[in-house]
């Protein structure tokens, strides 16, 4: 019954969030209001710069372990501009270079009309941070969790096994999160993605020994992932990020994609593994694997940025706010050819 | 050219008058490799139906039907392939009483979906940029057993009896004859010698029961055959492959595969 009452507040709670508005950017808070850009250090190659980190990998379930990939759209974003944190502790006001750069930048964008369209879409991907405290405290778990037990374990399965099996096994789960992209796909009223989910599930399954290989992104079939999750329907109908939120184990998050995860949980086929601990396992197994592939990009991302914690968080809003962009009509072009 | 004439001859003659009996494993498919020439993986989902005589004593006539994913690597020549599927067996009259005394509520063995492995290999000569000649092998294995429960009376005492059918396993060796024809379908045939066995045990053994003699050995009763079949490459990478294989009983398969 505590359980219950428990869950209705949260529930409540993240609702609370998301109606905050459809463009996150507004329920900043005035301190927030007078947000000062400052550069921190962003490699020029985007390559160097793949922002998967253990945190975003573990957003959400089922198709979600997919976002890990597209989190390389974000840097597009990213990479135009520096990444922007606030400066902390005092809103560095008086910084003449600072405010000579942002008066450069603004009469560019006047100049420039896409230049301003990606300014408003960096404004509208900004998101509150009122749980900074327990988001920081949780950032820092997730990070322990991940240097003093995941990595470790990932680098020895790493060794172990050959990395073809563990991109298998990678497609495997990944074309059990089919149910997830397809109800989605349906939800937005993308019945070509719904479509093309159900025959890429097909095929994956049918000549792809159950999952294991993924021809349905190979040249001839072309047939792509559509990354789509509950999250990002409930943003294509207009719900805002609401708040960020850093769960632990889950890693970054919003209010809004909360009740994504939930949504998600609930179609990914691996969640009514019974006994509890069988569930328990196989999703431990499924990260420890997708942590061995991209093992690496993390530490890079804490290398690069000066505070981290931020860097995420801008790179978690941005990359969901482009998601939802996608999915009211601006797809980003899609990638030829697809991982075996 | 003479050569490659008898060559055929002698093989339609096997295929059409050699007494054989059709392979458990699914259908062989084309002598040469669907793999990209130079060396990949494809995959493939097939049926199979299945007929066949098996004897120890009293003859049984074995029918399944067969479902599988194939995976295979190969190059322009060769081949080895692995198969994982399932399939039904429905053995006639297993159940059937050879006494007045004795009664039986059905007459057939039949149990639902149990899984099979198979192995194979291939390797494919070609004498001209048309014809080619190919020898495979491939063994299946199936995992687990077969039951079926058989009620009735006996002297009119009411009895319940299982039937067991397992270790049932085959191996196949065969030569396959191929043309390419126009579009690039392929057309084959040819001869092979087969072996396949599996335990039965009926437990209690009931007298009067056509299975009756508890715990024996069947085996396939002839063991060479023939298989023809033709090879359709589909868009995108598909092909769709469909084959016959006759004897005392026809069996037939179809299997669509991807390469990769």
């Amino acid at each position: 019954m505590r359980f219950l009452s428990f869950l209705a507040l949260l529930l409540a709670f993240l609702a609370a969030g998301c109606g905050l508005s459809r463009n996150p950017a507004s329920s900043l808070s005035s301190s927030a209001a007078s947000f000062q850009p400052r550069f921190v250090a962003v490699p020029s190659n985007p390559e160097l710069f793949t922002l998967k980190s253990p945190e975003v990998a573990v957003t959400s379930e089922g198709g979600s372990g997919d976002e890990r990939e597209n989190l390389n759209t974000v840097q597009e974003g990213a990479r135009a501009e520096a990444v922007t944190v606030p400066d902390s502790p005092e809103p560095s006001h008086s910084s003449p270079e600072i405010l000579a750069q942002s008066r450069d930048e603004g009469s560019d964008r006047k100049e420039n009309p896409a230049a301003e369209q990606e300014a408003r879409d960096e404004e509208a991907a900004r998101i509150a941070d009122p749980l900074e405290p327990f988001n920081r405290a949780m950032y820092h778990f997730n990070d322990k969790l991940y240097f003093w037990a995941l990595k470790p374990v990932a680098q020895g399965y790493n060794w172990v096994v050959p990395e073809g099996a563990r991109v298998s096994v990678k497609n495997f789960f990944s074309n059990l999160g089919f149910p997830v992209r397809f109800i989605s796909c349906l939800l937005q009223a993308d019945f070509s993605g719904a479509a093309e989910e159900f025959g890429r599930f097909a095929v994956n399954t049918i000549w792809g020994v159950g999952g294991l290989l993924d021809p349905s992104s190979s040249q001839q079939l072309n047939l792509l992932k559509r990354d789509a999750d509950f999250g990002q329907t409930l943003g294509f109908y207009g719900v805002g990020q609401g708040f960020y939120v850093v769960w632990p184990v889950l890693g970054p998050s919003s209010a809004r994609d909360s009740v994504g995860i939930v949504g998600d949980f609930f179609l990914y086929p691996v969640s009514y593994i019974r006994p509890w601990y069988d569930w328990l396992a196989v999703r431990a197994y499924q990260e420890v694997n997708d942590t061995s592939l991209r093992i690496g990009d993390y530490e890079s991302l804490q290398e690069m940025a000066i505070d981290p914690y931020v860097a995420l968080r801008d790179v978690y809003s941005q990359y969901r706010q482009k998601k939802v962009e996608a999915s009211r009509g601006n797809p980003a072009p899609p990638k030829p050819g697809g991982v075996r | 050219m003479m050569k490659r004439v008898a060559v055929a001859a002698i093989s339609a003659f096997i295929l059409f008058t050699g007494q054989g009996t059709a392979i458990a494993g699914g259908p062989l498919g084309p002598p040469q490799p669907v793999s990209k020439e130079e060396g990949g993986l494809y995959t493939g989902f097939g049926y199979g139906y299945h007929e066949d005589v098996y004897q120890n004593g009293s003859e049984r006539v074995f029918r399944q039907n067969q479902v599988y994913s194939h995976l295979a690597y190969g190059a322009k020549n060769w081949e080895i392939f692995g198969r994982i599927g399932i399939s039904d067996l429905k053995i006639s009259d297993a159940f059937s009483s050879t006494r007045a005394s004795t009664t039986t509520s059905k007459n057939d063995f039949e149990d639902n979906w149990k899984f099979f492995g198979t192995l194979g290999g291939k390797g494919y000569y070609p004498f001209t940029q048309t014809f080619g000649m190919g020898v495979f092998m491939l063994g299946s294995y199936y995992f687990k057993a077969f039951t079926d429960r058989v009620s009735g009376t006996q002297d009119g005492v009411p009895f319940t009896s299982d039937l067991e059918v397992k270790n049932f396993w085959d191996v196949n060796f065969g030569l396959g004859f191929q043309a390419t024809v126009p579009y690039g379908i392929r057309l084959y045939i040819g001869p092979y010698v087969y072996y396949s066995e599996a335990k039965m045990s009926l437990f209690p053994a009931i007298p009067g029961l056509n299975s009756d003699n508890g715990s024996i050995k069947v085996h396939n009763r002839t063991n060479v055959g023939g298989f023809t079949g033709i090879d359709v490459p589909l868009a995108r990478g598909f092909h769709l492959n469909l084959e016959g294989q006759y004897s005392e009983r026809f069996s037939f398969g179809a299997v669509v595969t991807f390469s990769y």
